[in-house]
């Protein structure tokens, strides 16, 4: 009988205690309890919207692929799917084109950002540390970064369903809201937003004193969205509405602020060299997203290099894509042009755009950081980063504003700051044609590979309307893409763009 | 809690008993047994003796087909040179269908006990619906999939990735059960859903015994047509003749260059790759025991060895094993045992492009392929040989248990311990790729501690009526880890290992890398730990030899359940008759004829801890083709689980509902036999992944509500054609039917489109979901044309040299609504034949396994088609293995498409591709001689058998491509499963 009372007693003891057993806390993941406590908290959270924008914008090379690749100024010898976005067949089957018709990406940093701006009080009011000062910087650049990834869609895809509340755990479906309230909401969060951004971070800016958390500036270098920075978007924005008095204001103020954000006009060397503009982060990446060598965050996709490079840059033999010689000469047709430019007799004399002219191939090489900035052929492994937008790009900008406006002495003085920078005479009517053809002309050249071919295409086209193929894209709605067909499918309030029907 | 104490009032009732009896039993033995023995004695008396003769291990009355009326004695099992269990029990056992996708040693291969409860979608599903395997009580833990997290692709689980199922050597086993009625199952709770395979060590035993069995096999190189570039070309010829003027498709079109030089013998000499690739291979396996002792303290001991190597790709395992088991009785009513089997795996794995490329995460230029040449492909694979890729598992299982035998009442105590670890250690030198070294470290473990506590009750009354009590509880502790770590570029091909400084006294370079540059070493460490707390009551009770009742109820709390929704009750009831006693006592021809049926209701875990949390947050920032970001500009960033799916509160157990009948009988002095079990499961509130939340930014919502049911027929009938003492044939078939419907999904909705498979409710979840290809537009005239408008494909014009796809509903478009579901990846009818004659001292014995109604998507024929998309890129579209270069299937049954069209003609899912992939194999044949009576006489010894099998003797099927086994669960031949050999050998096994 003692042995059964001892057994039972046994049995009962392991019984007890069972709940505890039973709380076990995942080291996988955070729960909510968890969550929104502390300064590391709000600031994993804030780095996580600047991460999903950026997986957003490079997955499966998104950028450039709806940038520069769709624009046809390049041309593909073996991917049928670059083809067929050359084409402007983006009802294809391959798997990059549905997945480049998928916004999910977009909006998961939209949400992001929607449960940072409801979430962040929490903080505040849980961690002493975290400041007035740090909480309104953040939730600026939440609402920055939201409003870009809602410009950035609405080029994409015109029309997009506007959410900006994160209904966590309670989704709504919402149907596609017109481009233009989207647009002219992106345009007042954007103005907001840059009211509060700082032009520097870490370096006394009157409206961010001390170490933004506890990081020095060279930590947030190029790193995070400034007051330029927004003004930046909002020229942009401006000019994809076609609306150049806008575009011209907010340039301006670009232009006349670039110093306070310690950014500058680029040599064309500083701008081509692999370990240049184009690797690790700068102040002069008035919008980037790095994928920093030293910080371990480089990858083989995801970087224009995946697309562009090939040998004898790096051990691949054919590149996804190329630009025919042809055209090189077409679009790089003056003498003593930095970037490209063939001597007298044909043959390359400056190559800092293109490696292997004469070859079958002539490779883009414009970008190239490999390993961060090395030269070694054999491990094609990127960290350029994605600069959306630069000093140079709102010049122009401001170039193409002023000549629409017609204030033609000034958009010229803006356009020969960048023709003088790149090596350029400065321009002349009788030689460099129409005015507004010479900006466009510069902007391809400038930013080529940076993703903003097709727009410009776009805004050009909607300028000129002598394109009657391309007029009748832009008005049909063919400009867009199409909603992809796993999205359409979750959610039956959405409809397809009529174009892509 | 309430249901604790609601399992536990319930033991109290049911303790309702009479006097006592006679008590035959007092045996030491686990109380499964003890169960069996009870029972058997109710339902099969009369057919005792048939048992005993065919040496069919005890086997509980709770599993009323499998083990009684096939031969699957481990003694016949251990005779197929087999690594992994899986291969032991393939094709063997009534309900169990066993996938080997590649012959491999010692891969992984999933088995499915009537059917899959869940659509199979990707890894992690395929854990979820793999029975449990219990060794002496012990549920055997296994890999998690939770290290796919990390993997761009799940070709292969990062480490070992050695199938820890290789740890049972068969000659140790005394019995090999399937259990799979809801009876037998529901007792060992939630992780025993998908059914059990229950396999008991041969005990210590006091008699001194000393056993060796050996054998050695041989397994020829299979043979294969090669084909080279020559033929490559005149294939593609074809293409370009139709669809382009001048040998381009466009003017940047190239054609590649390892076709265009004709004169290149690497490419366009002789193909004979195949010498190296291929080989005769040899295996053997040897394992020696000894028991011995007294009655108060007796032991058994064996040592094992086995070598096993694949026919393809220089493949081999090699597996060191030893098991040492211990009784020990200081007093009567007291019993200690003890076991530990300890096990050393390790592996040459395939060199296979796709997962050296997939584990190095890099795919460098893919333009030129391996060469078909000999000489040459021999100095690519001598490039491996300054490299090494070492493979390495450890398992490890044992138990403590203490047994207080009170008489009428036992206790017992145990606590197990299962633990396996794996080890990886990678170094491909620069000259594999591109100049790039790469090595790797992988170490991970799975780990289980077990602790059991049981109180049994029996009793036979005077009246024969029997009565079985027992009361349980458990607590199992699990944790999985692994630590990964990778770098490329090394400074030197010779420094190989130890990629991090590891000596904690220099903190300046302590965990630094060592000879690769530190932005080009990445480190993950992932652990996941989970905790199962349980208690359950049985009861039996048998009356008057005609009626016998059961009921097991069960309480589980899982840590991996919500917070809120901790606990699950799971009660289960069956009842038998026996209608020999009942109506035929006096019949001579029908010896036997049991009734039984049962119900009942087993939880279901969740593997992962995020269901658990709810709403979470996760530093999971990835992107195509980099899936395992973590932050930005070094900061760690914490987002929610927008690639993972959203996981909400209120998540329920998931459950399954499971009804069994069962009918068997014995005729004819017991000579024929037949047992027909019917069952219905039914999965409920199931966990799935529905795609949805885009605008949101997730993947996909992790919703509760799936439902599955799974309903079947297995059927075994036996029967003794000839017997007499000296010579015998008894001959057995089964035939396992089993269909799966969709019963629901998540929030009601009706359908579910995957990337190729659509769910809905109402059908199969196995079935392939395709275009139906009616042939071929010649002309861009033949394509249909309705009210001025071209027919579409997803928003293309189709133009001649376009599939002609039917257009299911009419509306002049084809695209996801003009699909068809149709066929099955999973086999709707499996079974085994088996034969076993003795002619005095000889023996043999035929295995035949054979599936039906299954089919296959040929993707590998559909890659070749698609040669376009295929050539040249730096992905995994482009890989090429050697075996590019081998011809399987025939070419002539596929039209000839406009391979740059962009609908993707030769795209895997249309039926064009769907194939029949039934098949019957001959899978083991047999021979063995009883040489004991010479032994005994000449050689002192007490047992001497020889045999000699061959296995895998021949396969008929209608599948064009090669063995329609090499497949895995989602049904596409991608042609990656290296060849299941034809193995021969000659063994022995003695006992001195």
């Amino acid at each position: 009988m003692k042995k059964i009372i001892l057994s039972c007693l046994l049995f009962a003891a392991v019984l007890s205690g069972c709940k505890k057993l039973l709380e076990v806390d995942s080291v996988r993941t955070v729960g909510e309890e968890n969550m929104w406590n502390s300064l590391e908290d709000s600031r994993g959270a804030l780095m996580g919207v600047y991460a999903l924008t950026r997986a957003a914008l490079i997955d499966n090379n998104a950028h450039w692929i709806y940038g520069d690749v769709r624009s046809g100024d390049f041309a593909s010898p073996i991917r049928q799917d670059l083809n067929a976005v050359i084409k402007n067949s983006l009802n294809a089957s391959f798997p990059v084109v549905e997945e480049l018709s998928n916004w999910t990406r977009w909006y998961a940093a939209i949400n992001a950002a929607n449960l940072f701006i409801e979430r962040i009080p929490e903080v505040k009011e849980k961690d002493l540390r975290y400041t007035d000062n740090n909480m309104k910087l953040d939730i600026a650049q939440a609402r920055f970064l939201r409003a870009f990834a809602y410009f950035y869609m609405v080029r994409i895809w015109g029309d997009v369903p506007f959410i900006i509340t994160s209904h966590d755990g309670n989704f709504e479906k919402m149907p596609r809201e017109s481009k233009d309230k989207v647009l002219a909401w992106v345009e007042k969060e954007l103005l907001a937003a840059a009211a509060d951004l700082p032009y520097i971070y870490s370096d006394n800016d009157p409206q961010q004193q001390g170490n933004y958390y506890n990081e020095d500036r060279v930590r947030w270098e190029g790193a995070l969205a400034r007051k330029t920075s927004a003004y930046g978007i909002l020229a942009h924005v401006a000019a994809w509405q076609g609306n150049y008095a806008d575009v011209s204001k907010y340039s301006k103020f670009v232009i006349d602020n670039f110093g306070k954000s310690a950014m500058s006009w680029l040599p064309t060397d500083e701008l081509t060299r692999g370990n240049g503009f184009f690797d690790a982060k700068r102040f002069n990446h008035l919008l980037g997203f790095n994928s920093d060598y030293g910080h371990e965050d480089g990858s083989t996709t995801g970087h224009i290099e995946e697309l562009t490079l090939a040998e004898p840059v790096v051990t691949k033999k054919i590149p996804d894509i190329y630009m025919v010689k042809d055209s090189i000469l077409n679009i790089f047709n003056e003498a003593d042009d930095q970037r490209f430019s063939l001597d007298t007799l044909g043959n390359p004399r400056n190559t800092a755009y293109f490696s292997n002219y004469n070859g079958k191939y002539p490779i883009f090489s414009k970008i190239k950081s490999i390993q961060g900035g090395q030269t070694d052929p054999n491990f094609r492994y990127f960290t350029s980063p994605i600069v959306f937008t630069r000093l140079e790009d709102i010049a122009l900008l401001r170039a193409e504003s002023l000549a629409v406006l017609g204030e033609t002495g000034g958009a010229i003085e803006v356009l020969n700051i960048i023709r003088q920078l790149r090596g350029l005479k400065a321009y002349d009517q009788n030689i460099n044609g129409d005015l507004i053809d010479a900006i466009f002309k510069e902007r391809q050249r400038e930013l080529m590979g940076e993703g903003h071919r097709w727009y410009d295409l776009v805004r050009y086209n909607k300028i000129k309307g002598t394109n009657t193929n391309f007029t009748n894209l832009i008005r049909s709605g063919g400009i867009y893409w199409p909603v992809s067909r796993k999205v359409l499918q979750q959610n039956k309030l959405l409809t397809q763009n009529p174009y892509w029907e | 809690m309430r249901y604790l104490l609601l399992a536990f009032s319930v033991f109290a009732v049911a303790g309702i008993s009479r006097a006592s009896g006679v008590e035959k039993e007092k045996k030491i033995r686990t109380h499964e047994i003890r169960n069996a023995i009870f029972v058997k004695k109710i339902a099969l008396e009369d057919s005792v003796k048939a048992y005993k003769k065919n040496r069919s291990g005890r086997s509980s009355f709770k599993d009323s087909l499998s083990g009684k009326l096939s031969p699957n004695t481990p003694f016949n099992l251990s005779m197929f040179p087999a690594v992994t269990l899986q291969q032991y029990v393939k094709g063997r056992f009534a309900g169990l269908n066993v996938q080997e996708s590649s012959g491999e040693p010692g891969t992984n291969q999933t088995m499915f006990i009537r059917g899959a409860a869940l659509p199979l979608l990707s890894p992690r599903h395929v854990y979820d619906a793999q029975p449990l395997v219990i060794l002496d009580g012990m549920p055997l833990v296994n890999e998690h999939p939770f290290a796919y997290d990390i993997q761009q692709y799940n070709f292969n689980r990062i480490g070992p990735a050695t199938n820890v199922l290789s740890n049972i050597d068969m000659d140790n086993i005394a019995s090999v059960e399937v259990l799979s009625d809801v009876e037998a199952t529901a007792v060992y709770g939630p992780q025993a859903a998908n059914g059990i395979i229950l396999l008991k060590s041969k005990l210590a035993d006091t008699v001194r015994r000393v056993t060796f069995s050996s054998y050695i096999g041989y397994s020829p190189r299979p043979g294969i047509t090669t084909i080279n570039g020559n033929y490559e070309n005149a294939f593609r010829q074809r293409f370009y003749d139709l669809y382009t003027t001048n040998g381009r498709n466009s003017e940047d079109e190239v054609y590649p260059i390892y076709l265009s030089d004709s004169l290149s013998a690497g490419y366009f000499g002789p193909s004979n790759w195949s010498d190296l690739y291929y080989r005769n291979a040899m295996s053997y396996s040897i394992n020696a025991s000894i028991t011995g002792g007294t009655k108060r303290a007796n032991f058994r001991f064996s040592l094992g060895n086995l070598q096993n190597q694949g026919v393809a790709d220089q493949t081999a395992v090699n597996r060191y094993s030893t098991r040492f088991n211990i009784n020990m009785r200081p007093v009567k009513w007291l019993l200690f045992s003890a076991m530990v089997n300890a096990n050393r795996v390790e592996r040459d794995r395939n060199r296979s492009l796709r997962d050296r490329f997939t584990q190095v995460n890099y795919f460098p230029d893919l333009s030129s392929p391996l060469s078909p040449n000999k000489d040459v492909y021999g100095n690519y694979l001598s490039l491996y040989k300054n490299g090494f890729d070492d493979n390495k598992t450890n398992i490890i299982d044992g138990y403590a248990n203490l047994g207080l035998d009170l008489g009428l009442i036992r206790f017992d105590s145990r606590l197990a311990v299962n633990y396996n670890e794996g080890y990886r250690d990678i170094f491909y030198t620069r000259s594999l790729m591109q100049n790039t070294s790469y090595a790797s470290n992988y170490y991970g473990f799975n780990q289980r501690f077990l602790l059991t506590n049981s109180a049994k009750y029996d009793k036979v009354f005077d009246s024969g009526n029997n009565f079985h009590l027992e009361l349980g509880q458990s607590i199992q502790w699990d944790t999985y880890k692994y630590n990964n770590a990778y770098a490329y570029k090394g400074s030197s091909d010779f420094i190989k290992i130890n990629l991090l400084f590891s000596d904690p006294n220099k903190p300046d370079e302590y965990l630094l890398p060592r000879a690769f540059p530190k932005e080009l070493v990445f480190r993950f460490l992932d652990r996941t730990r989970s905790n199962l707390l349980s208690a359950y009551t049985t009861g039996n009770y048998s009356l008057n030899n005609k009626y016998s009742f059961s009921t097991t109820l069960r309480v589980d709390g899982s840590s991996n359940a919500q917070p809120t929704k901790r606990f699950f009750f799971s009660p289960t009831a069956s009842i038998g008759w026996n209608l020999k006693n009942e109506l035929f006592s006096k019949s001579k021809q029908i010896s036997a004829l049991d009734l039984k049926f049962g119900i009942g209701r087993i939880g279901r875990l969740n593997s992962y801890d995020n269901y658990a949390e709810g709403p979470q947050y996760m530093s999971n920032v990835g992107y195509t083709g980099n899936v395992t970001v973590p932050g930005y500009n070094a900061f760690a960033v914490l987002t929610r689980p927008y690639n993972f799916g959203w996981v909400g509160y209120g998540i329920p157990w998931a459950y399954s509902n499971q009804v069994n009948g069962t009918l068997s009988t014995a005729a004819l002095d017991s000579r024929l036999r037949l047992a027909a079990t019917i069952y219905s499961k039914t999965e409920k509130n199931l966990l799935f992944g529905v795609p949805d939340g885009a605008e949101y930014g997730y993947r996909e919502f992790i919703k509760s509500g799936m439902s599955v049911r799974n309903t079947g027929l297995d059927v075994i009938v036996s029967g003794e054609i000839i017997r007499n003492p000296k010579n015998s044939w008894t001959s057995s078939m089964s035939f396992n039917v089993n269909k799966n419907r969709l019963k629901a999904l998540p929030g009601d909705i009706q359908q579910v489109e995957l990337s190729n498979r659509l769910l809905k409710v109402g059908e199969s979840i196995d079935s392939y979901w395709l275009l139906q290809n009616d042939g071929i537009y010649e002309s861009d005239a033949e394509v249909p044309v309705r009210n001025g408008e071209v027919m579409k494909f997803n928003g293309s014009l189709l133009k001649g040299g376009d599939p002609k796809w039917r257009d299911i509903n009419g509306d002049n478009a084809i695209d996801n609504s003009d699909k068809v579901m149709m066929g099955h990846a999973l086999p709707v009818l499996y079974g085994n034949f088996d034969n076993a004659l003795t002619f005095g001292k000889w023996n043999l014995n035929l295995n035949f396994y054979y599936n039906l109604g299954r089919d296959i998507i040929n993707q590998n024929m559909a890659n070749r088609f698609d040669f376009i998309n295929r050539e040249g890129q730096s992905n995994i579209n482009s890989v090429k293995e050697i075996t590019f270069w081998e011809k399987t299937g025939d070419y002539s049954k596929y039209p000839l498409y406009n391979p740059w069209s962009t609908v993707l003609p030769y795209r895997p899912d249309q039926n064009l591709f769907l194939e029949d992939a039934s098949f019957l194999k001959l899978r083991s044949l047999s021979v063995g001689y009883d040489l004991t009576k010479m032994a005994r006489s000449k050689m002192k010894l007490q047992n001497l058998y020889i045999y000699t099998t061959i296995n895998n003797v021949f396969t008929l099927t209608k599948y064009t491509g090669r063995d329609p086994e090499l497949v895995d669960y989602t049904g596409y031949d991608t042609g990656y499963g290296l060849p299941i050999p034809r193995t021969f050998t000659l063994g022995v096994k003695m006992e001195l």
